[in-house]
């Protein structure tokens, strides 16, 4: 029989004032197969551990339980501690008699119960505990980054710099992002463009990273370290490996399309590069629009391009990618402004969002930087910014705050300021949320020294009146409504995710939480993971997020990566579902529950096997395995029921 | 002729009878009747606005439970507070298991031939929502389609500009009316093109009229209602389409106090939808009952060619 040694842990008064430490040692010491125990003061300090190492040599002991806290605290801790004193790791076992007894219980009598029962099943588990091997899992080196914004811009630099590969996948034909739209960022109101450029320049150049734009995944199969994703890479219509660049084609097609990237403020032709500092900046022809594919009839692209790169035969081409870790970064959309009828539905030429407004302060925008409104080219005397347009209206429309918005308003009302001096802007919010460094203070001088109105309330409706657009809003601090006859509106649309999230992150499998964004494994301790290995989220993509956040976001992201490509290869906990090949029927119910997609028909055997690298070991398909042929290791269903007897207070 | 069951409620039995009238003429000339019910009795107009969670929906109950009853599942009404009444009951009773099972202890309680101990020869089936409450308008988008109307159009109002007022109770609370969109609806645009006239954009189309504010302070309701009918003469109409009483009221009869209150103020005609539907028709301009309104509509129907003993088939 295994001679089992227990060490309780007084954890100072923690665990030593509400349970009796000693006699939960007399009591484990009469159990069956114990055959040394002891209790100290702090186990986990470095006198405690030495305590644990020593004993198991001059007892010779096979196992070793430590009654103290959670596991999920010190189970590494003590299992090293074993591993050093020659000991399987697995054969250290941790009793939580802090967390699930000491701490939530007052008396002291029930609690000393409770603890020696809580002891006495980890007594049984122990006595079957099988020693194991960690799993080793070989890794690709190579990380793949969804999204070019410049969350996924920052993480491939920061990936590549380290030296490993990285594919950036983006869906446009440039990368660069929202970031990209926008004019002046705040507090420090540095040009957008200015820092975005070099970035997006730097990762086009960078021997590390392959860029993949006009792109989109299509498939991904494998687990962490040995992931194989199948990339679509849309048809340009344009030889990029010969284009120049030059443009021509773009002045000389007749097709009119509303550029997305202005916001609609303007259009472009069927071929296009969306901006000027693209990167790469090569054309694309969209069939939709373009005369040829629609009638059969054009091609003056092609008759104007002198090198002959047009190429309308062009298919999609699939590649496939081996790659070892996955980043999304996937970015955000604003609520469309016809989603919110009662701001004009879209309808009204002067209500605008935020986006577009960047647009019409941007260097690089339409207007070259002067404000000229939508419907007639007017500076606008009166602008109106609507705060909260979609956001924090559980009822009928976003729950959250985009977090965003309270700083780009403020920055808007202030660049228009800077731009039309004898122009009103009036801001309606309401709350006015400035967390962030320097934050409070660039809205603080904007309230005081710019001349900006605050009303604090909301907007009821908004219509147009001649060549007016009339803002109806209640200032809640004087109790009254106001009426302002604007010549222009900026709604602070909701942010949210973009609709290609919902499919994408089904073919990754991971999360999504109530509101569409990506979920992370642990909302404080483990912020840029997701539930399953290897897939780490990085920006907007995950919530609202400014840019110095999705920037801080991305690099963590990306060092996450790189620590996980520094090693040779994975160990993955071996205690998880294994499956007696003899028992199985090949049901396949295990696969159906499986949240991991871990479980495997096996054709051949007419079984249902493990993969091991996929497994997390939570149980379920043991759980509902029919014929018990699924075990969990040391946890098996012969450990269960005497751990239940145990706990019960039988044999 | 196909029947449908029709409650008129109180207004169109009486003051609104020209709505009532008009409606029945309408859906004769697109082929089906509006049956009305035997025996009805006030829906209770308000009551989903009261905290009562029980007492008010025995009326409007009693009503659907007899629709029911007669074997028939859709009931048709016009008045846009009958309409909200009856469909915000029939919304609890199917949402709400508590309400449900009390009216229909009260609905059994109140049914005098009804003994539990005694004989009853009658199998007793608690009223769960059974009955479908249609308003006219959606019947006639839905169920009949406004293609139809236009395939039927005698007298098209081609040449009329006409401004859609809402008022309140047709299309809220949205989650429960399930009507339109209650900040951009888009019904009785669309019913004024299907006539073939101009339907006019103009803001207040959602706003309120000061429905009863009307009796307790009718100087807001004078004021409320003139900016409604300003704002859709500056926009150009000829004239407002409505299909509740009371907007009809208020939007029409307040323009005495309005022309004594604005100086500035041009008299705007008011038409129930059903009017002008069945003047499209073909229906003849006396039975629209003209004569009730306090805005002279002539000179707006005069403009394309229809008047008093002319035009139409008569």
């Amino acid at each position: 029989m295994k001679r089992i040694g227990i060490f309780v842990c007084h954890c100072g008064i923690n665990i030593a004032e509400t349970v009796d430490v000693k006699r939960v040692a007399e009591e484990a010491m009469k159990m069956d197969g114990v055959a040394y125990v002891q209790d100290y003061i702090y186990m986990c300090s470095e006198p405690g551990q030495t305590l644990v190492r020593e004993k198991i040599v001059e007892e010779k002991l096979d196992a070793v339980i430590i009654a103290a806290c959670s596991p999920n605290l010190h189970e590494s801790t003590f299992r090293a501690a074993a591993e050093e004193a020659g000991l399987n790791p697995w054969q250290c076992e941790i009793a939580n008699i802090r967390e699930q007894c000491s701490w939530i219980h007052s008396n002291r009598e029930k609690a000393t119960r409770k603890a020696i029962k809580i002891v006495g099943t980890l007594v049984e588990k122990t006595r079957l505990n099988e020693s194991l091997k960690p799993i080793s899992v070989s890794i690709t080196k190579k990380a793949l980054v969804i999204g070019g914004g410049i969350a996924g811009i920052q993480a491939s630099l920061d990936i590549a710099d380290s030296g490993y590969k990285v594919i950036l996948v983006e869906k446009e034909s440039s990368i660069g992002g929202h970031m990209a739209q926008l004019s002046e960022t705040f507090p420090t109101l540095d040009c957008s463009q200015c820092i975005l450029t070099p970035k997006m320049v730097a990762a086009g150049k960078h021997p590390n990273i392959e860029l993949m734009v006009y792109s989109e995944i299509e498939e991904v199969s494998g687990y962490v370290g040995n992931f194989i994703v199948k990339i679509r890479r849309k048809a340009p219509f344009v030889d990029w490996s010969t284009c120049t660049g030059c443009g021509l084609c773009m002045e000389k097609c007749p097709a009119k399309v509303p550029s997305i990237f202005d916001r609609e403020l303007t259009t472009h032709g069927a071929i296009f590069v969306p901006f000027p500092q693209a990167v790469p900046n090569k054309p694309v022809i969209i069939k939709d629009y373009c005369i040829y594919f629609k009638t059969g009839k054009c091609r003056l692209c092609e008759k104007v391009c002198e090198i002959g790169a047009i190429n309308f035969e062009q298919e999609d081409q699939f590649v496939e990618e081996e790659v070892g870790a996955i980043i999304t970064a996937t970015g955000f959309e604003t609520l469309p402004v016809a989603d919110l009828a009662e701001y004009g539905a879209g309808d009204v030429p002067d209500v605008i969002d935020g986006l577009a407004f960047e647009r019409l302060l941007s260097a690089s925008g339409p207007t070259v930087g002067e404000v000229k409104r939508p419907s007639d080219g007017r500076i606008p005397k009166e602008i109106v910014f609507v705060q909260c347009a979609g956001s924090r209206d559980p009822e009928r429309y976003r729950p959250y705050c985009s977090k965003i918005c309270c700083m780009y308003t403020t920055k808007h009302a202030l660049l228009y300021k800077h731009r039309v001096h004898e122009g009103q802007p009036y801001i309606f919010y309401i709350d006015i949320r400035t967390g962030g460094k320097g934050y409070e203070e660039f809205y603080h001088n904007a309230e005081e020294e710019e001349g900006i109105i605050y009303l604090r309330g909301k907007v009821a409706k908004i219509f147009r009146d001649g060549d007016k657009t009339v803002v109806w809003g209640t200032d809640t601090l004087t109790g009254r409504n106001i009426e302002i006859a604007a010549d222009l509106v900026v709604l602070a649309t909701a942010v949210t995710p973009k609709d290609s999230t919902a499919e994408l992150v089904k073919k990754l499998r991971i999360q999504t939480g109530p509101n569409g964004f990506l979920s992370e494994a642990h909302p404080k301790l483990r912020p840029v993971e997701c539930i399953n290995s290897g897939f780490y989220i990085a920006g907007a993509a995950q919530g609202p997020k400014d840019i110095p956040e999705t920037v801080a976001q991305a690099s963590a992201a990306a060092c996450k990566v790189i620590s996980l490509f520094s090693r040779d290869h994975l160990e993955q906990d071996p205690a998880i579902a294994w499956v007696d090949e003899d028992l199985c029927s090949g049901c396949r119910v295990c696969i159906s529950v499986c949240p991991y997609d871990a479980r495997e028909y096996d054709e051949e055997k007419e079984i249902v096997i493990v993969n091991e690298a996929l497994c997390e070991g939570c149980g379920s398909c043991v759980a509902a395995c029919v014929c018990g042929a699924t075990q969990q290791r040391n946890l098996t269903d012969s450990q269960i029921k005497s751990m239940v007897t145990a706990s019960l207070g039988g044999k | 002729m196909a029947k449908v069951a029709y409650y008129p409620g109180c207004a169109l039995n009486e003051r609104s009878s020209h709505l009532d009238r008009s409606a029945r003429d309408a859906t004769v000339k697109l082929g089906f009747e509006l049956d009305e019910l035997d025996t009805w009795t006030c829906c209770g107009a308000v009551p989903p606005v009261s905290k009562e969670r029980v007492m008010n929906l025995i009326a409007p109950s009693r009503i659907l439970k007899d629709v029911r009853d007669s074997g028939r599942n859709v009931l048709i009404t016009i008045c846009d507070f009958c309409y909200n009444t009856l469909k915000r009951t029939n919304y609890s009773i199917i949402s709400d298991e508590i309400i449900r099972k009390r009216v229909n202890a009260f609905l059994a309680d109140d049914t005098p031939e009804r003994d539990y101990l005694e004989k009853d020869d009658s199998i007793w089936e608690d009223y769960t929502g059974e009955v479908r409450v249609i308003h006219l308008m959606e019947y006639l988008r839905d169920e009949l389609g406004y293609d139809k109307i236009t395939e039927n159009l005698k007298r098209p109002l081609k040449g009329l500009k006409i401004a859609p007022y809402y008022g309140c109770v047709m299309l809220r609370p949205q989650n429960e009316i399930q009507l339109d969109d209650p900040e951009n609806p888009s019904i009785i645009e669309d019913f004024i093109t299907a006539l073939d006239a101009q339907s006019v954009k103009y803001p207040f189309r959602t706003e309120c009229c000061g429905s009863y504010l009307s009796i307790s302070s009718p100087d807001a309701s004078t004021r409320l209602c003139y900016r409604i009918l300003t704002s859709a003469r500056n926009n150009g109409a000829d004239a407002i389409v409505v299909s509740c009483p009371l907007c009809f009221y208020n939007l029409d009869s307040r323009q005495k106090a309005i022309t004594e209150a604005y100086s500035d103020f041009k008299p705007v005609p008011i038409f129930y939808f059903t009017q002008l539907l069945s003047l499209a028709l073909g229906v003849e301009y006396g039975r629209q009952g003209f004569e009730k309104h306090y805005v002279d509509v002539t000179p707006v129907l005069d403009k394309i060619g229809i008047s008093t003993g002319k035009g139409g088939e008569e």
